[in-house]
């Protein structure tokens, strides 16, 4: 009876298919011409327009204006420059306060809370100094740019901006095989990049997006720009007379940010026309009417679903990555360390690409978050190279306020100027921090684009700091 | 895409299947699904009936997983599941499979769609596609104050006429009409209001031959289907997912009754 | 001004800090890096060449299309398996379309040897695939059977291709032709189910069911057809090449109506999309038409939409088959369908996508798309018709 019941459903499956090949080519076509034919037969009887014009002049006139061949780019970069430096200046307080609060004046009350209680050194070390303190760090950092950032992009995009700004860009991004929308997420990604590849969903078209994912780590984040900042101020800056340090170092700085915009599209570009030439695409940009935006639930729901939500990824990644970081720093193998052994090892391997092995490790366990790479870095600059009188102990990251102490401990880690510019190029285009990487993997559900998305900005980091390295060393060497 | 087991967005949320999704049914009265083009402002209508924040921005395609929340009214609980906007169900997307499987499958007692007012010619073809699937739907016409901006006036009553469901003029974003949305989402899940939804007619004869010849088969094997010509269609469309409902003979259990009315 | 710190471990507690502010190194070796490369003694133009090398090597091996291992997968393929199934499907094809088919025609058809085709056939013949019938070769049932599957893995791919990459079209044969031999008839099950089951492949040929069926073959060559008959084509041949490469260019697709303006000297002059086209016999038989008995012929040429200029108005006449697959879909999701009034309304500020007023929103549309959308200009201005 079953089986009988089975064959029946697979006679009816043959039917379908014998008559689809009766219909011939692209009657779905037909299907939709039938459901429109209705739907305006029903419109028409249904709706009227009152007036001599639809009055949707206003959105007509705005569109006009922003999307003007003189007037079109100059206000998008504008905008978007009014809200990068909102975001740079009015974070600066704020993060200060949160890391004098969270870093200076609760570490210590932890650590020595720990002490109190009867803690052991290695318990107090991972909890306190590993896992609190990069958390800590992660918060302070992040934390503030974020929540100014992300609720003035949402405000941008409910008025409905974005999509003109996407409609003005596409141009330049179909070049390079990929979405206007491309512009909205790589801006986004100045913010966070994990940010930016979730936005990567409003592009429908499925090769474009992924194209959108696998770059977005080329926007210099901004956990990478106090890197960026603090090692163009000291290399870049010192290398040139005083009172041109404060524009060069600067322009260096923006160099690297647009050096970021410019291997996005060069990659994408690639990446269309070999491996996702296979993949679909259809495009399609709505512009939507122009809207006033709901200023508080905007701060609320950016709030919650991007700036929380992506902290909260970050605290995740973070404290595991402040154990493994303290960790290395304290467990001896013979009479040096996980780190000092790993370093030794590594220098001559990096000194080729310009770097070197305290680089190398930072970059490995910090990879939670860019944030912690500078605390990180130097941290194990005091420890290998034995400085004492600096930092705060084996495995505890730390900071200096003073750009000067900063640039001794580096230079008595044997950093020159060359280091200081691989740095910069090196936190540009290597992998993306674990957060994104995690973002990455639940955007695509692919466990190969998110190793490709891994792998590529890490392979092009090594090969652009190698060949700086050898033409500077070519050219500058002899000396 | 293709199984029906793989249940991160499995459509089969009828309610005796509800219980082995995971998904604390126990005390919900009735299902209501939210369809809608992108950006008519659907999430808005989501968040004024369920009190919830989804984000909503005025981005075509914001509302990318699928939020569900809940209300009570007049003694009954409502969970309410927000589908992927959609300009159609006929192609080939992910969200469109989502957004169409949940009407078909897991049968929600009612569809609430919600079309953009200012632009109902282009949005009814979601509607006549949602309602070729389902016969219990309402249509709620949102972002009213946008079209009276734009002088544009629309016939509910005729409209109602027209597609054979209730009509409900709305504008989200000022909470206005929500509370006449909900009394329209009960009269047509308590069964008050019956539905006599639009179905098409006009294609061509070639077309409907084949359509007749299938549904007469799917008839004859899945009696009481309610949407036998859009099965069909969607047969020789070559659907995947109905196919497999076919094969299986899992679309027999969409035709065993109606859904319970009101006691 | 350096000092050695006699404890080479700065432990894990704090009490070995000192207040010292000066800077200590453990040991005197200047840590630079153009030190340690001159210690390694590598010529910096020596190591720039290498990693040159190292790069361009790289490049190559990974190269897709060309590179070292897509050769290697090329080579992996079973070339004697690949010669087997073309025999199979070339033999098919025959029988479809009721042409005999004898040691020869496969020896040229293969491009191979008469003594290579023969030890083919001999071998074919051995597995039971085929038979031999009065100097023709006919296929038993599992031979049969064998050409189908890979029959259908080819035409599932192409209509895979066509519709879901954006490969050129010039480029699909070849490659389904490297895939029918290597992908599994599951692996082509669960492609098709993918990309909606298709039945026919982008040339117009019919897929052969999972089941192995495949209705009768339908139409006749465009060369038979006489003047004042008006046809659809149904398929185009894309072999041989050549030939296939110019009737795409002309612009021929299959659904295409032809009305047959003139037959003369072995060449027949025939209206297709409003133009005026010209083939000779050899080329207009690559061709299959189906006729269309009572059918007004269409003659109007359209225009495109990406003619109509920002604030000019026009009806869509319909969408080119070229444009296939989710992009088809798409813009017909947008309502670019027969009959709807479009408005170009503004041009992006980098000139390219142009918002065109569609159904009340305005929808960017690029300028490669708007060569799909065929339109009729309107006399009337840009008023629009209610939303």
């Amino acid at each position: 009876m079953a089986k009988k019941q089975q064959n029946s459903n697979e006679d009816i499956l043959s039917l379908a298919n014998n008559l689809r090949w009766e219909l011939g080519v692209d009657f779905h076509d037909t299907v939709i011409e039938s459901i429109y034919a209705d739907a305006s037969r029903i419109a028409r009887k249904t709706v009227r327009t009152q007036g001599e014009k639809p009055a949707y002049n206003w959105d007509f006139k705005i569109d006009r204006i922003v999307t003007s061949r003189w007037l079109g780019f100059p206000i998008m970069f504008l905008l978007l420059a009014l809200v990068f430096w909102i975001t740079v200046s009015g974070a600066n307080y704020p993060s200060g306060l949160l890391a004098g609060l969270l870093i200076d004046s609760l570490h210590p009350v932890l650590k020595n809370g720990a002490t109190a209680i009867g803690m052991p050194w290695w318990l107090s070390g991972v909890l306190v100094d590993g896992a609190y303190l990069s958390m800590a760090w992660v918060i302070a950092v992040m934390l503030p740019p974020m929540a100014i950032f992300f609720p003035l992009f949402t405000l941008l995009e409910d008025f409905g901006y974005l999509p003109r700004v996407a409609f003005n860009m596409d141009s330049l991004f179909r070049r390079a095989g990929a979405h206007g929308k491309q512009a909205l997420t790589l801006s986004m990604g100045f913010g966070c990049n994990a940010a930016g590849v979730i936005a990567a969903r409003v592009i429908d078209s499925p090769r474009e997006r992924l194209i959108a994912i696998l770059t977005n780590n080329f926007s210099l984040c901004n956990g990478r720009w106090p890197t960026q900042i603090l090692i163009a101020t000291i290399f870049i800056g010192g290398a040139v007379p005083a009172h041109w340090a404060g524009l060069v170092s600067a322009g260096a700085v923006v160099g690297i940010a647009v050096l970021g915009i410019f291997f996005s599209l060069v990659v994408s570009w690639g990446l269309s026309k070999s491996v996702l030439r296979g993949e679909t695409s259809a495009f399609s940009l709505e512009l939507p009417p122009y809207r006033p935006p709901r200023i508080l639930q905007t701060l609320y729901t950016s709030l919650i679903d991007r700036t929380i939500f992506v902290l909260w990824r970050a605290i995740v990644f973070a404290i595991p990555a402040g154990i493994v970081i303290w960790l290395v720093a304290n467990i001896h193998l013979g009479d040096l360390s996980l780190a000092e052994h790993f370093i030794q090892w590594a220098d001559p391997f990096a000194f080729f690409f310009g770097l070197n092995g305290v680089i190398l490790l930072a970059y490995i366990i910090a990879i939670p978050a860019n944030e912690i790479v500078i605390p990180t870095v130097l941290m194990l600059t005091v420890l290998s190279t034995g400085l004492s009188g600096m930092g705060e102990g084996a495995g505890v990251m730390f900071e200096l306020n003073s750009v000067t102490d900063t640039e001794n401990i580096l230079r008595a880690g044997g950093w020159t100027l060359l280091t200081g510019l691989n740095l910069m190029l090196f936190s540009l285009l290597h992998n993306p921090c674990s957060t994104t990487i995690y973002t990455i993997f639940k955007e695509t559900h692919s466990a190969k684009w998110t190793l490709v998305a891994t792998l590529l900005p890490i392979v092009l980091g090594f090969i652009v700091c190698f060949f700086t390295t050898q033409v500077w060393l070519l050219f500058f060497s002899h000396r | 895409m293709n199984s029906q087991h793989d249940c991160e967005n499995c459509p089969v949320h009828h309610r005796e299947n509800l219980i082995r999704l995971g998904i604390a049914m126990d005390r919900v009265d009735y299902v209501v699904a939210l369809a809608g083009n992108p950006n008519t402002g659907k999430s808005t209508v989501f968040n004024n009936l369920t009190g919830l924040r989804q984000h909503t921005g005025n981005w075509p395609g914001k509302t990318v997983t699928r939020a569900e929340g809940g209300y009570s009214y007049a003694e009954k609980r409502y969970k309410v599941v927000d589908l992927p906007g959609t300009y159609s169900l006929l192609s080939t997307s992910t969200d469109e499979e989502t957004a169409r499987d949940f009407i078909l499958f897991g049968r929600p007692d009612v569809t609430v769609i919600v079309a953009d007012a200012t632009r109902l010619e282009r949005n009814l073809n979601l509607v006549l596609q949602v309602l070729e699937i389902t016969d219990r739907a309402v249509l709620c016409l949102n972002l009213m104050d946008e079209a009276k901006r734009n002088h544009i006036e629309i016939d509910e009553r005729n409209l109602s006429a027209e597609l054979g469901i209730p009509v409900i003029p709305a504008a989200a974003r000022q909470k206005e009409g929500m509370p006449e949305l909900i009394a329209a989402i009960e009269e047509v899940a308590s069964g008050r209001y019956v539905c006599q939804p639009h179905r098409l007619k006009s294609r061509s004869p070639k077309l409907n031959h084949a359509v007749s010849t299938l549904a007469q088969k799917l008839a004859a094997q899945f009696p009481g289907l309610p949407n036998l010509n859009w099965v069909a269609l969607r047969l020789l469309e070559g659907d995947q997912s109905i196919i497999e409902a076919v094969r299986t003979g899992e679309l027999g259990k969409l035709s065993t009754g109606v859904l319970s009315p009101q006691p | 001004m350096f000092c050695v710190n006699g404890n080479p471990l700065n432990g894990a507690s704090k009490a070995h800090q000192s207040n010292c502010a000066c800077v200590y190194l453990r040991n005197t070796t200047d840590y630079s890096i153009t030190a340690a490369l001159m210690i390694l003694n590598i010529h910096p133009g020596l190591s720039l060449l290498a990693g040159i090398l190292v790069v361009a090597v790289l490049a190559w091996v990974f190269w897709p299309q060309n590179g070292l291992f897509a050769l290697i997968d090329r080579l992996r393929m079973n070339s004697r398996r690949v010669l087997l199934e073309d025999a199979l499907k070339y033999l098919f094809d025959c029988e479809y379309k009721n042409i005999d088919c004898g040691l020869h025609s496969i020896a040229g058809n293969l491009h191979i040897s008469a003594d290579q085709a023969t030890r083919l056939l001999d071998r074919l013949r051995a597995m039971g695939l085929i038979t031999m019938k009065d100097q023709f070769f006919q296929l038993t049932d599992s031979g049969k059977s064998y050409a189908l599957r890979v029959i259908r893995v080819h035409r599932i791919w192409e209509r895979y291709l066509a519709d879901e990459t954006g490969i050129d079209q010039m480029e699909w044969h070849g490659a389904a032709d490297r895939k029918e031999h290597r992908m599994s008839a599951e692996a082509a099950d669960a492609l098709a189910a993918q990309i909606g089951n298709p039945v026919f492949d982008p040339h117009g040929d019919p897929i052969p069911s999972a089941q192995g069926e495949l209705p009768e073959h339908k139409g006749q060559p465009f060369s038979s057809l006489e003047e004042g008959a008006i046809a659809r084509i149904v398929h185009i041949e894309d072999e041989p090449h050549t030939i296939y490469e110019q009737l795409v260019a002309l612009g021929l697709y299959p659904g295409m109506q032809v009305y047959v303006l003139d037959v003369a000297n072995g060449k027949i002059t025939f209206a297709a999309d409003g133009e005026e086209c010209v083939l000779t016999a050899l080329f207009a038989s690559s061709i299959t038409v189906e006729l269309l008995p009572d059918q007004e012929p269409l003659s109007t040429k359209a225009t495109l939409l990406s003619s109509l200029q920002v604030g000019e108005s026009a009806e869509i006449v319909g969408i080119s088959p070229n444009c296939r697959g989710q992009q088809r879909r798409r813009l017909m999701d947008l309502g670019i369908v027969p009959g709807t009034p479009v408005t170009a309304e503004l041009r992006s500020a980098s000139g390219d996508p142009t918002g065109y007023r569609i159904m009340g929103a305005t929808i960017g549309i690029r300028k490669s798309q708007a060569d799909f959308i065929f339109i009729e200009k309107k006399e009337t201005t840009a008023d629009e018709q209610p939303a």
